[in-house]
């Protein structure tokens, strides 16, 4: 029952932490409306950027090189999602399950020298 | 885990797969390091050995007792066994086919698309054999991804993009279908396995999980489906096959059709018979039949009909398919003792006389630049062999008696008629609609007897399309005359019984 | 502590799937549409992950099969972009309709 009761107060700091993170930024930002004056011209709506006048949309285009890298990056990223759990139980598993890890992470390699010799590791 | 479990699987079982691994691995390699100048071809020549090894090695293994490595995840049996013969042969022509494959500036890629293919087959390889869900579907994702990427290797043609786009979005919303029906059948089941499943299953009652595996069995085939191009997902067929490089087309209609096959029979088969169905005393699949008929019926009939007004060869060719996966689902839905020699039987016909028709057209369109029905034109007047031969593969797909077709829709035919119950019905929508695809496999042969040929430039014979040509010809003829050598064969070297634990 | 059912868990995944199919059937931009498909991918996460805890059999299969689920998922993502990729440097679209060459 003890147990119980501490298991529940752990996750009463997450409700209390949680609960003022919310109310934190809401009390700030609505005390702030209260307090500051409000006189808007139209020189002030203008979007700010460096004191330049904007001069073209706010949603840039990226080259498409840049997504080739993430692409890549998420293949990478999520293959090692199998290293983990194998680590974890890597005393249990013993040498054949070693073996098939570096297969595994052999082929990865494969599939990294294809990249490398596309050039597409290149930075443009 | 130890060394001693490791070193006590019997890992000659897998050496057809090791040795597709091991040459799809060197040719990766190989294309990446080697000089520019060398012609790609070579690798093609490589491939198509290597294949053979892995032919030697399954043919070696033919006779040897079912049995699992890996934890039971990899299965040796006769149907294994069988399907993988087919799948390899399949793939071993495309090659040849791939080699001889010229059109201009269209294969940018010509190393990637050999390597491709072999990862390709060996997802195939991985789904005949498995036996278990997870091995499964990473084999059946192996094929489709590598066969995803091989329908775009036209890069620079819109066509090509556009029919990879469609292949992968009916490909991803479909093998979301299947994984979904699969979730359940965990759940249910609590294993992965396929034997232990089938252990599981039947000790579900029937008033708690009767709905949800319905609904894994639906789910699942409809997945399953896309693999098959069978009604609901036959709509890709026709606009991948017409977008795709040839070899890649007949990839797909054959080795990836038979792949398909394979997966529905090893995942029905060893799951729903166990589970208790509708009605008292049946089992799941006894009550699902009447969901699988319906769809093999309306898939006989679109396929067939809509073919009629095509004009583009490859078009045509794509809705013939998705005709005959129609046919192949009777047997399965007879479900009599026949099912699995009728259906291997005429997976093999189909591989011959669709790869032949298919090498025919490759020579053709490549010859004349277009994909039109009348580059047949006045064919028999300027090269009577090759007419002659593609006059076999259209009689064997429209089943006239003498070839490997005819023998095959008779043994599935046989097999509706004399199942308990009898399928009356569906054998009399396929005997329709058999006669419907006369009129578009004559159209074909008309062009190339009764219409004058337009030019008289010498037609090239690469020496590759030539082989897969003489070889699917030679084959149909065989397996049309005297069918009784193979059957005999497939009676006494495969016992089907082996599949079920 | 667990007072969340199972059905629950099943309900939740079903919703996301259907959300996902309606999207994937609908949508015009083939970008939104890979995403609908991951959707109904991790439908299938959810339903593995909630059967590995809850299921008849409860076992750590369930898990496994989500992470190999995840990567192949990555997988095709990655296959669908990139081939995205090179359709839209040939035809300058990536709206499903606009991809017509091949009618008849």
């Amino acid at each position: 029952m003890a147990d119980l009761f501490t298991y529940q107060n752990s996750y009463l700091v997450v409700v209390i932490f949680l609960a003022l993170g919310i109310l934190l930024p809401i009390v700030a930002l609505s005390l702030g409306r209260l307090l500051r004056p409000n006189k808007p011209t139209e020189q002030k709506r203008t979007t700010y950027e460096s004191g330049i006048d904007p001069f073209q949309d706010a949603r840039v285009q990226f080259n498409a090189r840049y997504y080739i890298f993430a692409l890549m990056f998420v293949i990478f990223d999520v293959e090692t999602i199998f290293l983990y759990p194998w680590a974890v139980a890597y005393e249990e598993l013993g040498v054949f399950a070693l073996i098939e890890m570096l297969i595994f992470v052999v082929m990865l390699l494969i599939g990294l020298i294809y990249a490398w010799k596309k050039k597409v590791l290149r930075w443009i | 885990m130890d060394m001693e479990t490791l070193l006590s699987y019997e890992w000659s079982m897998m050496a057809p797969e090791f040795t597709i691994l091991i040459i799809a691995t060197v040719l990766s390699l190989v294309d990446l390091f080697a000089d520019k100048k060398i012609d790609r071809k070579l690798f093609g020549w490589f491939g198509a050995a290597g294949i053979g090894i892995a032919l030697f090695f399954l043919f070696s293994q033919i006779g040897h007792e079912p049995a699992m490595i890996l934890a039971n995840t990899y299965r040796l049996d006769a149907f294994s066994l069988s399907f993988k013969i087919l799948l390899l042969i399949g793939a071993l022509l495309v090659l040849l086919m791939g080699v001889s494959y010229e059109a201009k500036g269209e294969l940018l890629y010509r190393g990637e698309f050999y390597y491709l293919l072999m990862s390709a087959l060996l997802g195939a390889m991985m789904m005949a054999s498995s036996a278990d869900l997870i091995t499964l579907f990473v084999g059946l994702e192996l094929l489709s991804i590598s066969s995803y990427i091989l329908a775009g290797t036209r890069k620079k043609s819109t066509q090509s993009n556009e029919a990879a786009m469609k292949y992968v979005i009916n490909g991803g919303i479909s093998s979301a279908f299947t994984l979904f029906g699969l979730s359940y059948i965990y759940g249910l089941t609590g294993s992965t396995n396929l034997a232990d499943i089938s252990r599981e299953i039947s000790n579900i009652a029937p008033e708690n999980g009767l709905v949800l595996l319905s609904v894994a069995f639906i789910l699942t085939f409809v997945g399953l489906a896309f693999k098959i191009s069978t009604v609901p997902f036959q709509m890709w067929a026709p606009d991948v096959y017409q977008g795709a490089p040839i070899p890649v087309t007949v990839f797909l209609s054959v080795v990836s059709k038979t792949a398909g096959f394979v997966i529905i029979l090893r995942v029905l088969l060893s799951v729903f018979p166990f589970a208790q169905g509708l009605e008292a005393n049946t089992s799941l699949l006894q009550s699902m039949m009447i969901f699988i008929s319906v769809l093999a019926g309306i898939t006989m009939i679109a396929g067939n009909t809509v073919a009629l007004k095509q004009r583009n060869i490859k078009r045509l060719f794509a809705y013939s398919s998705i005709a005959h996966a129609g046919y192949l689902l009777v047997p399965f839905v007879a479900f009599s003792e026949m099912m699995f020699e009728s259906m291997w039987f005429y997976l093999a016909a189909y591989l011959l006389m669709n790869i032949g028709a298919f090498a025919v057209i490759q020579v053709m369109s490549e010859h004349s630049h277009s994909e039109d029905i009348s580059i047949f034109a006045g064919l028999f007047y300027r090269r009577p062999w090759m007419a002659v031969m593609m006059t076999i593969f259209l009689l064997s797909l429209a089943g006239i008696p003498g070839t490997a077709g005819f023998i095959g829709k008779l043994n599935i035919f046989i097999g509706a008629l004399f199942s308990d119950p009898s399928r009356y019905i569906l054998a009399a929508v396929m005997m329709g609609t058999t006669v419907i695809s006369y009129f578009y496999y004559f159209g074909v042969m008309a062009q190339m007897f009764m219409r004058p040929s337009g030019s008289a430039v010498p037609i090239r014979m690469p020496v590759g399309v030539t082989i897969a040509m003489v070889f699917c010809a030679a084959g149909t003829i065989t397996l049309g005359l005297f069918p009784g050598v193979v059957l005999d064969f497939f009676q006494t070297q495969f016992n089907f019984a082996e599949m079920f634990y | 502590m667990s007072a969340i059912p199972v059905n629950a868990y099943l309900l939740l995944a079903l919703v996301l799937f259907c959300i996902g199919l309606f999207g994937a059937l609908t949508k015009k931009n083939t970008v939104i549409v890979l995403i609908s498909i991951e959707l109904m991918l991790n439908a299938v996460n959810i339903n593995l992950v909630a059967f590995s805890k809850y299921g008849i059999n409860p076992g750590i299969t369930g898990q496994i099969f989500s992470l190999f689920t995840i990567t192949v998922a990555a997988a095709e993502a990655a296959v669908g972009l990139a081939i995205l990729i090179a359709l839209y440097r040939n035809r300058s679209t990536v709206q499903i309709d606009e991809m017509n060459t091949m009618k008849h």
